[in-house]
């Protein structure tokens, strides 16, 4: 099963995402893959609240900034798998940011997909957090732009190959696409 | 208390006047004092711009969780009041601090105020969907 999960900043999202995996994916190994890069007090101290949240409901973290097929060397595919995936838009952005040179959102946005594609192709279930960014109406810099065509391809292509597609709105779940059984492999 | 919420310029307030019985008692973008909620008269108690009340203490230098302590008091001595916030959290993320915090305090806030409400409604252009 593919599940993304979308809202806002501080919607819920997260716990939302968390939620739905301890519950739904009780007998599976669970993984955390961890895409944010960690290089201020701001971004430790939402990595620390992230922690808590997760702390004790036995998931194993992979912390993969970029490359995202790579996770899969950190990943027993013998067992039974849920991935949680958070979140999409800061793997979006080390990837169009992190290189020798700033790449254009289609680059970036077939990377990723493609990294994403073998990812669904060898783990049993994921779970997707990815940003809505889309909704201040601001004109943004070129770059800034691109990332925004990048994301936005990224989450269309993943929405449309998901089994279920959640938009988080203050902590309540809104039901795109609802979930039926299936399996993403 | 009810939560109503929605983008900018979204015709909230004008749908939560439009669903009433009773006088709307509007305040906008502060706290109504225990002595205004006693004196509102049977009118409808409503907080207007919760998330430019949350910005304007965040600027005043409270923090996330005195403010969000000092609104649900309110919600609790006050049943029946009514919160109008704008969704601030849909944006790119910004590069200034305070604004990032404002955005994410904002969704906080309101997220914990959603789980306590006895009803959610996200308006989009004048239209109310009840989402709890």
């Amino acid at each position: 099963m593919l599940h993304i999960i979308y809202g806002g900043s501080g919607s819920g999202k997260s716990e939302y995402a968390e939620k739905l995996v301890t519950t739904k994916y009780i007998d599976c190994n669970k993984y955390y893959i961890a895409t944010m890069k960690v290089y201020d007090a701001e971004a430790q101290r939402k990595v620390e609240r992230h922690r808590n949240l997760r702390s004790g409901k036995g998931f194993e973290t992979i912390e993969q900034q970029r490359d995202l097929k790579e996770a899969l060397k950190s990943i027993d595919r013998n067992k039974k798998t849920a991935v949680l995936l958070e979140c999409m838009s800061n793997l979006v952005a080390n990837e169009m940011f992190d290189g020798d040179e700033i790449l254009n959102s289609g680059v970036v946005a077939g990377k990723v997909l493609h990294d994403f594609d073998i990812l669904c192709e060898n783990v049993d279930n994921i779970v997707v957090v990815t940003n809505n960014i889309f909704e201040d109406g601001a004109d943004y810099d070129e770059t800034t732009s691109e990332y925004l065509n990048a994301l936005g391809m990224v989450n269309e292509k993943i929405a449309a190959a998901a089994n279920e597609v959640v938009e988080v709105v203050v902590g309540i779940p809104l039901i795109y696409k609802a979930a039926e059984e299936a399996s993403v492999r | 208390m009810e939560l109503i919420i929605g983008g900018f310029a979204q015709a909230k307030i004008e749908y939560v006047k439009s669903t009433l019985e009773i006088e709307p008692v509007i305040f906008d973008a502060v706290l109504p004092t225990v002595d205004e909620i006693r004196d509102s008269r049977g009118g409808q108690i409503i907080i207007n711009h919760l998330n430019l009340w949350i910005k304007n203490g965040l600027c005043a230098g409270k923090n996330a969780l005195e403010l969000e302590r000092e609104i649900i008091n309110i919600a609790e001595s006050c049943h029946d009041i009514i919160i109008v916030s704008d969704e601030v959290g849909s944006g790119v993320v910004p590069l200034d601090e305070f604004e990032r915090n404002y955005r994410e305090t904002t969704g906080r806030i309101l997220t914990k105020l959603a789980k306590r409400a006895e009803g959610v409604t996200r308006v989009i252009c004048g239209i109310g969907q009840k989402i709890k």
